[in-house]
């Protein structure tokens, strides 16, 4: 080895030098830090160019943070319960704001100024993002903290997924949906229902070809019958009473039956109300997609809250949505009546909700996110499905030896260097095999997800292959000892202790499906569509492809403003996203 | 079962039961199959229409022509691989520059230096610079790294150019080579170390002396694949390189010595085999036609390169992996 060399001289013993060790590991440390130092400093840029904050007022900025910011430090704080902790916040606070002011004051005067940058802004990035950042973590062990971030994540989750619930409706036909639901999914959980509850195994088996066969008759009577239910209806009957059923179901295993019946009824009830005679009685929100949001966000927050009262504790973290949106609009009033000038940020209601435009001021990314929405569903179908079950061959059905086992290795080195190919190819696969040789069509939706899906199928499989491979050998012993055929013990065994992992690593590999553009290109999507999808073979959009399109506009109001906000947009859901796979995978390792 | 007397017939199974296993099996069989099918439907998408395109446009051609003109509209069309072969160079060499000593280093810190606490918060981060969109980097590079640049370093700058685009390239391919490196260090065993300090080394001679040595095989084999990722990486360089395909010009130096400038390439913009793709992508994709076919060439010519080189990376990381 290597010190044989050096110990042949050994007469340097007792000279050792720990200048070299000490240079080689700052060094070192600082090599660590320089990439994300250099992404971070980039994301500040960009945040500050998608909100307009180089032109927000330094009284807005105080306003704000006074009103919103510092209460929900003193929540977090509050939940933490640590003197220590509270001392250290404050110190970091207050010791960052002079050392922040003093630094870039001196950086002005002797080096030059930064573009876009005051010391406000820095204090802001460098002390309070972080601080928050710690706090939250901090406060989310307490129990009010836990209580109230759960809160607050049921609230933008439900949203996030209702709405996504309402734009999937865009392409795919509420009719048929209705019908294969009605034909299809109800009889089969019927038969399921009734298999388990009367120990009759047949029923339980004839489950899965009486969906099949109901989704086929679906599909043949979609073109007979003319009359159909109200969208609303649909949406009602499909959507909103299997949620709330299952949410009371879920709080009916917990014990009660009256809470299980509030826990489901009570936001079935007001989904219903709002969503039928909501317009009518001049509420200004109404109508179908209402109905939806309101029953996919409203189930689980009521069994939360059953959960939480059921504990008992940390009640006061109930308190914190009531927390933020009072600070929010205490600091609009205050806003307003000073007469504050507010900035005007890229990132806006507009933006979300309307078309691309040739003017910066009016452009927007609502078919690009119809279009991401639409994608990011399919392909985790097909991804999760394909990559589920050639994880469970290649762990659970194959052997290591013999010709079984060298097409194990052959297929193993095969998914290996699919996970390499660079996404070009893929484009080039989607294009040649399902643009043009299964004509699926340029750039639609059926072609861009099903080439995602591939491109990412790899990534899926290795996740999924690790999450398998991770649970206890003795498990698997204990379920083939009672009998169970392998499938039984895949099923009942091994799938639902894998099941976090590979949830996790499918969510990690939708988020880079998610910011994929070079493939997009190559199969011919849309760099513009000026109105969302209406079929899965309508000409659309993503909001990667969009970003680069504006990317190439010269004006620097797309160049600084509309881009950013895209890309903070495509970020934020990219966070969220790989938030809650991080949380998910947490929680699986807590309960073990 | 223990109160039994006869022995249970334990493989008896009904009908049914074996109906189910079996579909089950077969469909699990058929999912597996799918990512074989995958490999081979891009090797035959690509050969097919490389075929067409080959038997158009002469392989000696495409090998040695500088000139790259597909010119969608016909007339003209010259289809020679080499100034994209050397646009992809540069990026890849500039990009190497910045991720492979960066990287290394970063996995020397994760894995010898690192208190657990640091590596634990270290490690998601750099896995986060690897999860941004590379459309995104490739907005960092054209609208905040080339003016800064253009500002401080180099105002002969272009706005499009190789520099910014390469840089970015580097900072996203850091975790990929600080990751599986450091998977090799971590798996030295910790004798060698201790035998390391036994014989008075310090810390950074045992870093450098004795785990970076005994790892090589798989620092090498993170290497590899970080440039095989550089090479096929598309958005960030169609974002803000531009598409211009040009050779450098080749200047006299001391004694009538042939050199490259290095600015030449890199403060200018050009085209990378990936951007070529795109670009014909952006303009007709019916099929049919000989820059279509092109397109198909380059993309079997960038499989193969990453093939190649992934393959590469798994015999060098097998073969010298040193057992311990």
């Amino acid at each position: 080895m290597a010190t044989d060399t050096d110990t042949a001289r050994g007469e340097g013993f007792g000279e050792v030098s720990r200048v070299r060790g000490i240079v080689f590991e700052y060094l070192s440390l600082g090599a660590s830090v320089l990439g994300i130092f250099a992404l971070a400093v980039l994301l500040i840029y960009v945040t500050i160019d998608a909100f307009d904050l180089a032109n927000a007022d330094p009284l807005w900025l105080l306003t704000y943070f006074l009103t919103l910011v510092v209460p929900f430090l003193g929540f977090c704080l509050y939940s933490a319960r640590d003197p220590a902790l509270t001392r250290r916040a404050v110190a970091v606070a207050g010791g960052g704001l002079v050392a922040v002011a003093a630094v870039f004051t001196a950086i002005e005067a002797f080096v030059g100024e930064v573009p876009r940058l005051n010391w406000q802004l820095t204090y802001l990035f460098v002390a309070v993002i972080p601080l928050t950042g710690y706090l939250t973590y901090m406060g989310a062990r307490g129990r009010p903290g836990s209580v109230g971030f759960g809160l607050i994540g049921r609230l933008i989750g439900g949203t996030a997924i209702g709405l996504a619930f309402t734009v999937l409706f865009l392409v795919f036909d509420e009719r048929l949906w209705f019908l294969a639901y009605t034909l299809g999914i109800v009889p089969a959980l019927l038969a399921y229902a009734y298999g388990q509850l009367r120990d009759t195994p047949a029923a339980v088996t004839a489950a899965l070809p009486v969906s099949i066969l109901g989704v086929l008759l679906a599909v043949f009577a979609r073109e007979a019958l003319r009359t159909y239910p109200t969208t609303a209806f649909i949406y009602l009957w499909t959507l909103a009473i299997p949620i709330a059923a299952a949410g009371a179901v879920v709080v009916n295993g917990r014990g009660s039956r009256t809470a299980a019946l509030t826990a489901g009824g009570v936001p079935l009830a007001l989904a219903a109300a709002v969503g039928l005679f909501g317009r009518a009685a001049g509420l200004g929100v109404g109508g179908p997609n209402a109905l939806v949001v309101i029953a996919v966000t409203g189930v689980p927050v009521a069994v939360y809250l059953h959960r939480v009262f059921d504990a008992g504790d940390g009640l006061t973290g109930l308190g914190l949505p009531v927390l933020l949106a009072a600070g929010a609009l205490a600091g609009a009033l205050v806003v307003e009546t000073f007469g504050i000038p507010t900035p005007s940020p890229w990132v806006s209601e507009t933006f979300l909700t309307e078309a691309p435009s040739r003017t910066a001021s009016e452009a927007g990314l609502y078919p690009a996110i119809v279009g991401s929405v639409i994608i990011i569903a399919m392909v985790a179908v097909l991804s999760f499905v394909l990559g589920v079950a050639t994880s469970v061959f290649l762990e659970e059905y194959t052997a290591d030896s013999g010709v079984v086992g060298g097409l194990t290795r052959l297929l193993q080195i095969n998914i290996a260097n699919l996970a390499a190919i660079p996404s070009v190819v893929y484009g080039l696969l989607g294009l040649g095999l399902f643009a043009n040789f299964l004509g699926l069509g340029f750039g639609t939706a059926v072609t861009v997800s099903l080439t995602l899906s591939l491109l990412i199928l790899p990534i899926t499989i290795i996740s999924a292959q690790e999450a398998i491979r991770s649970v206890p050998d003795d498990l698997r012993r204990g379920s083939d000892a009672m009998g169970a055929t392998r499938w039984q013990t895949t099923k009942n065994v091994v799938l639902p202790e894998a099941f976090p992992g590979i949830l996790t690593g499918t969510i990690l590999a939708l988020g880079r499906a998610i910011g994929e553009t070079a493939p997009l290109i190559m199969v011919g999507a849309a760099t513009t569509v000026f109105s969302p999808p209406s079929s899965l073979f309508s000409k659309f959009s993503a909001m990667p492809m969009q970003i680069y399109a504006w990317a190439n506009f010269p004006q620097a109001e797309f160049r600084y403003g509309v881009v950013a906000a895209g890309v903070i947009t495509l970020l934020i859901i990219l966070i969220g996203m790989n938030g809650t796979a991080i949380l998910l995978r947490n929680r699986a390792e807590e309960g073990h | 079962m223990t109160d039994s007397t006869e022995s249970p017939d334990l493989q008896r199974r009904s009908g049914l039961t074996r109906l189910k296993e079996g579909t089950y099996g077969g469909f699990f069989a058929v999912c597996a199959a799918i990512t074989l099918l995958t490999t081979v439907a891009i090797i035959a998408t690509l050969l097919s229409d490389a075929v067409v395109f080959f038997s158009q446009v002469p392989i000696t051609e495409f090998l040695t022509s500088t000139s790259w003109s597909p010119n969608p509209r016909g007339g003209g069309q010259t289809f020679g691989i080499v100034a994209l072969v050397i646009g992809t160079l540069t990026v890849t060499i500039t990009a190497g520059f910045v991720a492979l000593p960066v990287g290394t280093l970063t996995a020397i810190y994760l894995s010898e230096y690192a208190t657990p606490n640091a590596r634990s918060i270290l490690k998601p981060m750099l896995e986060i610079l690897a999860g941004i969109p590379t459309v995104v980097y490739g907005y960092f590079a054209l609208v905040y790294i080339t003016p800064a640049l253009k500002a401080t370093l180099f105002p002969g700058m272009s706005t499009f150019n190789a520099l910014s685009a390469s840089l970015m390239v580097g900072i996203m391919t850091i975790p990929m080579v600080s990751s599986i490196s450091e998977d090799a260090m971590s798996s030295v065993p910790d004798d060698l170390r201790q035998a390391g300090y036994g014989l008075g080394a310090t810390k950074f001679e045992v870093s450098t002396g004795i785990v970076v040595p005994a790892s090589i095989s798989g620092i090498a084999s993170s290497y590899i694949l970080a440039v095989s990722r550089a090479i096929g990486e598309t958005m960030i360089v169609v974002v803000a390189m531009g598409a211009q395909a040009r050779m450098p010009a080749v200047r006299d130096g001391l004694l009538g010595i042939p050199y490259i400038n290095p600015a030449d390439t890199l403060l200018e913009s050009g085209m990378t085999i990936t951007v070529a793709m795109v670009q014909i992508a952006g303009g007709d994709l019916t099929g049919g036609t000989i820059p279509y076919d092109a397109m198909f060439a380059l993309g079997l010519t960038l499989f193969v390169v990453t093939l190649v080189m992934n393959v590469l990376s798994d015999i060098i990381a097998e073969r010298y992996r040193e057992e311990y």
